[in-house]
C-alpha cells in the first residue's frame, strides 16, 4: 500500500485549497486523522482473513456518508451545524473528499487495489493502464479493457477484477506475507516507493512552506 | 533493498496539468478564477516546451526548460519587485491579485512542470546550462525490523549526495513524442506516441484535480456571497 505517508501528503495538499478561509492546524490534524483512520481495517484483518482493504476501503459507505451529511447538514437543527458551526460543515465535506481521493483512490491504484463494491458486491478491482495518442492507432486507453471472447463470442471486461475478499490478502506491515526464508520475520514499513511517492510528499511539504509564506489580501 | 523500478517514459504532460491545478487550487486562495487557473496550469505544462525546442536546434528535451534556474530566476524577479523596491510594478498594475498569480505560476511551474520529471527515471537537467547533466530521484524509503531506515533515492558519501543519472545532454537523450528514438519500439514503423496517461496512480492525480478544481470553485463562491474575506 502506499503508506500512510503518502496519504497523507496528497491530503495536506488537497487541505489547504480546500479548507479555504477555516484552514488551521487543528483543522490539518482532523484531515490527516481521517485519511488515516480506513487502515483500522488492518486490525479487522487479524480477526478474520481478507478484512484489510476490504471494510474501510470501499466506496460503498463513503456515497451512504455524503448522502447522511448532505442531508444532515440541510435541515434546520443540523447537529453539525449547531455544534460547530460552517466551519464543522466544512471539515467534515473536505474530510470525505480526502478520504475518497488521497486514500481509497490511491489505493485502488496500488498492487491488488481495494474491495470496490463491497458489501454489495465482493470482488477487488485494480486502476491500472496508460493512455495515449497513437499515430497509427488513434486515441488508446487500458484502464478498462473491453474484448470479444474469441471462442464463445462473448464481451468480456477487464476493469482490472483481482479475487473475493477471502482470497485477496493484501500485505501490510502488521500481517506480513508468509516468506519462504526461514529467520526473523522482517516487518517492512514502507514510507515512500518509487520516484512519485517521494513527489507527492515533497509536493506537499513544499504547499505547506508556500501557504505559511503568503501575503494575506489586505496586508500591504 | 529491493525497490521496484519506474517504467521508462517522460511523464505526461496531463500530469503535469493536474498537479498545476492542485497547486492552483491549493494556492491562489481568494484570487482562485477561471482566469488564474489558467495562468497556473499553462505554468505548470511549459517546461515540455523544450520538447518541442529540441528539433528546432535549441538546446535539449527535459534540459532547456527543466532547469532549476528558470523558477529560481523568476522567484527572484518577483521578490525584487514585490518585496525589494519601493513602488512594485506588478502591484501598481495589477494589485494584489497579480502579486498572487505570479508566485503562484512559479511554484507550478518548480513543483508540477519540473518536479514529476526529476522524480521519474526519465530524469530531468535540473542545472542547465550549468551542467548538463540529467537527475533522476528514484528509489525507495522504508523502515524495516531487521535493517532499520533504508533509502535508495541519493547515496551520501564522502560529503556528496550522489543522484541517479543517465548521462548528459551529449549522451542521453531524452524520448518525446515529437523525436522518438531510432531504438524505441514505437518508432519501429514510423508511430509516434503522445502519452497521457502512464499509470493508474497518474489517472487518480487526474481525476483529483477534475474533483477539486469544481469543489474549490464552489467553496470560493460560497465564500465570496458571505462577504467575509
Amino acid at each position: 500500500m502506499p503508506s500512510s505517508v503518502v496519504h497523507a501528503a496528497l491530503a495536506l495538499v488537497l487541505g489547504v485549497g480546500l479548507l479555504g478561509r477555516f484552514y488551521d492546524r487543528r483543522a490539518l490534524v482532523v484531515l490527516l486523522a481521517v485519511v488515516v483512520a480506513p487502515e483500522v481495517d488492518t486490525v479487522f484483518g487479524l480477526a478474520f482473513d481478507g478484512a484489510h482493504r476490504t471494510v474501510l476501503h470501499n466506496m460503498v459507505y463513503g456515497t451512504v456518508l455524503a448522502g447522511v451529511l448532505y442531508w444532515e447538514t440541510g435541515r434546520e437543527e443540523s447537529l453539525i451545524r449547531g455544534r460547530w458551526g460552517a466551519r464543522g460543515v466544512r471539515i467534515a465535506w473536505v474530510g470525505l473528499f480526502v478520504h475518497t481521493f488521497a486514500h481509497l483512490a490511491l489505493d485502488w491504484g496500488h498492487l491488488e487495489g481495494i474491495n470496490l463494491l463491497w458489501p454489495l458486491y465482493d470482488r477487488f478491482f485494480t486502476l491500472e493502464g496508460e493512455l495515449f495518442l497513437s499515430t497509427s492507432e488513434g486515441l488508446v486507453q487500458t484502464f478498462v479493457e473491453i474484448t470479444a471472447d474469441p471462442d464463445t463470442g462473448t464481451t468480456v471486461v477487464d476493469a482490472g477484477q483481482g479475487g473475493t475478499r477471502a482470497e485477496t490478502h493484501v500485505d501490510n506491515p502488521a500481517q506480513p506475507s508468509d516468506e519462504p526464508d526461514p529467520g526473523p520475520v522482517d516487518r517492512r514499513f514502507p514510507i515512500a516507493v518509487r520516484g512519485w511517492q517521494l513527489y507527492l510528499v515533497v509536493t506537499a511539504l513544499g504547499t505547506l512552506l508556500a501557504k505559511r509564506l503568503q501575503t494575506p489580501r489586505r496586508s500591504r | 533493498m529491493p525497490v521496484e523500478h519506474d517504467a521508462s517514459g517522460m511523464p505526461p504532460t496531463l500530469l503535469s496539468v493536474a498537479v498545476g491545478a492542485l497547486v492552483g487550487v491549493a494556492l491562489l486562495g481568494a484570487a482562485f478564477d477561471r482566469r488564474s487557473l489558467a495562468v497556473v496550469v499553462v505554468a505548470a505544462a511549459a517546461p515540455d516546451v523544450d520538447a518541442l525546442l529540441g528539433p528546432l536546434g535549441i538546446g535539449a528535451a527535459n534540459a532547456t526548460l527543466h532547469t532549476v534556474l528558470v523558477p529560481l530566476a523568476a522567484g527572484s524577479l518577483l521578490y525584487y519587485d514585490t518585496a525589494l523596491r519601493e513602488r512594485s510594478w506588478l502591484w501598481t498594475r495589477y494589485g494584489w491579485y497579480g502579486a498572487r498569480v505570479a508566485w503562484v505560476a512559479v511554484a507550478a511551474y518548480a513543483i508540477a512542470g519540473i518536479g514529476p520529471d526529476a522524480f521519474s527515471a526519465e530524469s530531468a537537467a535540473l542545472l542547465y546550462p550549468l551542467s548538463g547533466r540529467y537527475y533522476a530521484i528514484t528509489g525507495g524509503l522504508l523502515y524495516s525490523t531487521q535493517d532499520g531506515l533504508v533509502q535508495t533515492y541519493a547515496a551520501v558519501g564522502g560529503g556528496w549526495i550522489e543522484l541517479a543519472t543517465p548521462g548528459t545532454v551529449d549522451t542521453h537523450r531524452v524520448d518525446t513524442w515529437i523525436a522518438p528514438t531510432a531504438s524505441d519500439s514505437n518508432s519501429g514503423d514510423g508511430e509516434r506516441r503522445l502519452r497521457l496517461l502512464e499509470s493508474g496512480w497518474q489517472a487518480i492525480v487526474v481525476l483529483t484535480a477534475a474533483a477539486a478544481v469544481p469543489a474549490k470553485a464552489l467553496i470560493e463562491r460560497g465564500d465570496r456571497v458571505r462577504g467575509d474575506r
